[in-house]
């Protein structure tokens, strides 16, 4: 292993090792199973197989996997900066990128853990109740499929990775703990809600109503959402698609968290400098 | 002092909100333990925040002739912040681990260095302050650093516990330049070859610590640090000198005095 890869690996060891202390997360990953167990339960649709079991899901997945990708990483790279750690790290050989590039992929790992779990465990529980027979793997579409299911499972990891790349970005602005949950809340709120209010604005500004299916894609909940739609749910019943552009919608959620990872390397790297920059500002504007 | 520079401070300025809290510092550093002295606020900490490449100076630089902080595959500059950082929930051990695995060097031995191999397992939060800080001049000196920050090691320190952190430092000393910025005149006489006096931002005095004294006719740091840096505030008391060395600061209209072969 090269230098520059064994700083990534060695950021990401300590990372993980500092989520899987922290039991609040274990107690969040148990919250989340609850609440998507009762879903199903009480929605009916896990009883019935496993496309209605993600029609129940859907909704409540678009706030809860973005709230827990915030609380996952809204402290991931604010925490050491608020302590001062991070100015002691950077004596070290990692640079910027490789700290950001360790730090996010051990917080991804655990959304995946976390996240997926519970996910996983519903979907188990879904292959284990739901009837008519669900062990059925669909070769085609119209028959409900555990495959489906591990699709929903398989968008919901990228989802949740595009909000803890950006609540981690937003973080690095942050001055306190306080602070940098509500930057992540903030971002929670302008994904969740943003992307459909820009829609919606579109529309009744006179946009053809055929351009949704692309810019739906823009947003993180609206590439999720279209990729359901397109991938696990209309397989079922309306196998011509047309919910979104996948291309675009995998491209929106992939560039989101790049969006987030730049920033963040960004900040660490050139944080000093912008405040310098600060202050040669306020100084020309003091004259 | 004879010894090659490791790191050259030249015309460095800082403010913040636009008030300057160090004002045109120049000086060298060289090889043994360069104790950086000064009243609260006078700049200390923003100087050794600079020096490791923490904080960023307005306008100035600093050289570093064997490498400078993120150059290059080595660690070339180790720093301990004046609030030692390090996570609560991992040992000593897995704290200089994960240091070592970045910048080379035995955890082990430099554990065993500050005293604090029978702590390897505790884990930080359980560390009382003194033993935070002598792990956290472990982690600053492993890797071989060519040049050692200290900002405040012995700071709300016991005196037995001072003497150990000094004593840790000036063995860092051996190879390296170790510069410390210090309340504690007494350690600063005892272990310091050289000694820079800040006041509000900047040099007041600077170069080997015998030669200062002997051109300003006195008989140690303390008296040194009196005619200096006389009329501004005392050398705090090791409970006050944890408070924030920055944003304090404003210029000095008086005359300042500045001397030494170190100063640049």
């Amino acid at each position: 292993m090269n230098r520059r890869l064994g700083g990534v690996w060695v950021v990401f060891r300590r990372e993980l090792a500092t989520v899987r202390r922290t039991p609040g997360y274990a107690v969040l990953a148990v919250g989340l199973l609850v609440v998507l167990g009762g879903l199903v339960a009480v929605g009916g649709g896990g009883a019935t197989g496993f496309v209605p079991a993600v029609v129940d899901l859907l909704l409540p997945t678009e706030v809860l996997v973005p709230l827990l990708a915030v609380v996952l990483g809204y402290r991931a790279l604010f925490a050491d900066a608020a302590s001062g750690e991070l100015g002691v790290i950077r004596t070290c050989p990692v640079s910027a990128a490789g700290y950001v590039v360790g730090v996010l992929l051990a917080r991804t790992a655990a959304l995946v853990v976390l996240v997926g779990g519970p996910f996983a465990l519903v979907g188990a529980y879904v292959w284990l109740t739901a009837a008519p027979d669900t062990g059925i793997f669909a070769t085609h579409s119209g028959v409900d499929s555990p495959v489906l299911f591990l699709r929903f499972l398989a968008l919901v990891v990228p989802f949740g990775a595009a909000y803890l790349s950006l609540s981690a970005a937003v973080s690095t602005i942050a001055t306190t703990r306080r602070s940098a949950f509500a930057l992540g809340l903030l971002a929670l709120l302008a994904g969740v809600l943003g992307g459909d209010l820009a829609v919606l604005r579109s529309l009744s500004a006179g946009a053809s109503p055929s351009g949704i299916a692309g810019s739906l894609a823009l947003s993180p909940n609206g590439a999720f959402r279209g990729l359901v739609f397109e991938h696990v749910i209309g397989v079922s019943f309306a196998p011509e698609g047309g919910f979104v552009d996948t291309g675009r919608a995998v491209a929106s959620l992939v560039g989101w968290t790049v969006v987030g990872g730049v920033a963040a390397v960004a900040a660490i790297a050139l944080g000093p400098r912008v405040d310098v920059a600060v202050e040669h500002l306020r100084a020309r504007l003091d004259r | 002092m004879s010894e090659p520079t490791l790191a050259a401070v030249d015309g460095v300025t800082r403010t913040y909100g636009g008030v300057p809290v160090l004002d045109g510092v120049s000086l060298s550093v060289e090889a043994g333990v360069t104790a950086v002295v000064g009243p609260n606020g006078s700049g200390k900490s923003t100087l050794l925040g600079i020096l490791s490449g923490a904080v960023e100076p307005t306008a100035g630089s600093v050289r570093y002739p064997e490498g400078g902080p993120r150059a290059g595959s080595e660690k070339h500059v180790g720093y301990l912040p004046q609030r030692v950082p390090f996570r609560d929930g991992f040992t000593a051990r897995e704290t200089l681990g994960f240091y070592a695995a970045l910048a080379g060097g035995d955890p082990d031995a430099a554990l065993a260095g500050v005293g604090l191999s029978d702590a390897a397992g505790k884990r930080v939060g359980a560390l009382s302050g003194g033993m935070r800080r002598l792990l956290g001049i472990a982690q600053a000196t492993l890797g071989d650093p060519d040049v050692v920050v200290l900002d405040e090691p012995t700071s709300g320190l016991d005196p037995e516990m001072r003497e150990r952190a000094f004593r840790a430092a000036a063995r860092a000393g051996d190879d390296a330049a170790v510069v410390v910025s210090s309340h504690d005149l007494d350690l600063v006489d005892a272990h310091a070859d050289a000694v820079v006096v800040l006041r509000r931002g900047r040099v007041a005095a600077a170069g080997a610590r015998g030669r200062l004294l002997d051109d300003h006719g006195v008989d140690g740091v303390a008296e040194l640090y009196r005619a200096v840096a006389g009329g501004a505030e005392s050398p705090a008391s090791p409970a006050e000198s944890e408070s924030a060395d920055d944003g304090e600061g404003g210029r000095d209209d008086g005359e300042v005095h500045v001397t030494g072969v170190s100063e640049r």
